[in-house]
């Protein structure tokens, strides 16, 4: 027999594996770890996405950020009063005056950071 | 519906598979495991794997695959991609368990006694396989199973290109003793060189 010939039968012996008994099986359990994959991959960006939030949230208010919004909220309070002498006051600029800017500035926060991070991570 | 939905996905092209895989389609992917797995499977035992250790090798190649399945292009065929990253993987496996300088360093043994009066009986692989020392099993397997060159065996398997082409010289004449007709076999077969010799 030539030698390619036979470098060929070779090929082909190696290529020739006939399906092992539990080939549907071994395919279901590639199959399941992937899917454990993909549920761990989920459960990790939602974390990363959570302590992200958390972490910004707390940079937040670590920061001096109260007195900056002190200092915004005097300001809409003198913007407020100024303002009522030329239109009604609006809800929003009472909600910010009456003290409820600060949450709702750091809920944004919490949401935006997470919503970053999250991103960030699924396009790493 | 999940019935309905394999059998369309038995009825695709490899690489009809591969690009819905590549979109994140993890059943369309299971289905090229189920194609190809037993393929990889038996090429991992031919290398000299234990059973058990051929199917973890397996699954970490399919996964491996799986993660870079953008990166086929389909030039070659699916199986012979994932051959190759999984022979890859079996020698990391070697490596990490410290087997493959065991095997490097495996000295030339003649096994001839092993296939000597087996001439007569045309035998499968599986059983010629096994007269190769474990270092020839490996090489041949690569270069003939797996598809690598001697260049990229002898790279994976961190050896001298010398020595890989000696291993699958001497395996490739023990395996033509064994698998060769009977006429061929008392004769005595041509030296073999190996066209896979190209670095």
């Amino acid at each position: 027999m030539a030698e390619i010939d036979f470098e060929r039968r070779l090929e082909r012996l190696f290529g020739d594996a006939p399906d092992l008994a539990d080939a549907t099986a071994f395919a279901q359990r590639v199959e399941q770890r992937l899917d454990r994959g993909w549920t761990a991959r989920r459960w990790l960006i939602g974390a990363a996405g959570l302590a992200g939030g958390v972490i910004g949230a707390s940079q937040l208010m670590m920061s001096n950020i109260f007195q900056q919004v002190a200092t915004a909220e005097h300001s809409a309070k003198t913007l407020s009063a100024g303002l009522s002498r030329v239109t009604p006051t609006t809800d929003m600029v009472s909600a910010l005056s009456g003290g409820y800017g600060v949450w709702v500035a750091v809920g944004l926060a919490v949401v935006t950071m997470g919503f970053a991070v999250s991103r960030v991570i699924e396009e790493i | 519906m999940p019935g309905a939905i394999k059998t369309s996905l038995a009825s695709l092209h490899d690489v009809e598979l591969c690009s819905y895989a590549a979109a994140g389609e993890r059943r369309a992917f299971g289905e090229l495991v189920r194609r190809h797995g037993s393929a990889v499977r038996h090429l991992l035992r031919r290398m000299g794997a234990q059973a058990a250790e051929s199917d973890d090798v397996a699954q970490d190649a399919f996964l491996a695959a799986f993660e870079r399945i953008a990166e086929f292009r389909g030039e070659g065929t699916f199986a012979g991609w994932v051959k190759k990253i999984a022979a890859r993987q079996y020698l990391r496996r070697l490596q990490r368990d410290r087997r493959l300088s065991a095997l490097a360093a495996e000295g030339v043994e003649e096994e001839a006694d092993a296939y000597a009066g087996d001439a007569d009986h045309r035998i499968d692989l599986d059983e010629a396989l096994k007269v190769l020392s474990a270092a020839e099993r490996v090489c041949v397997s690569m270069c003939y199973g797996a598809g690598l060159s001697h260049g990229e065996a002898a790279e994976a398997l961190n050896l001298p290109l010398g020595t890989v082409k000696s291993h699958v010289k001497r395996g490739l004449e023990k395996l033509r003793a064994r698998l060769a007709p009977v006429n061929e076999a008392k004769t005595g077969g041509a030296v073999l060189e190996g066209r896979r010799g190209n670095g």
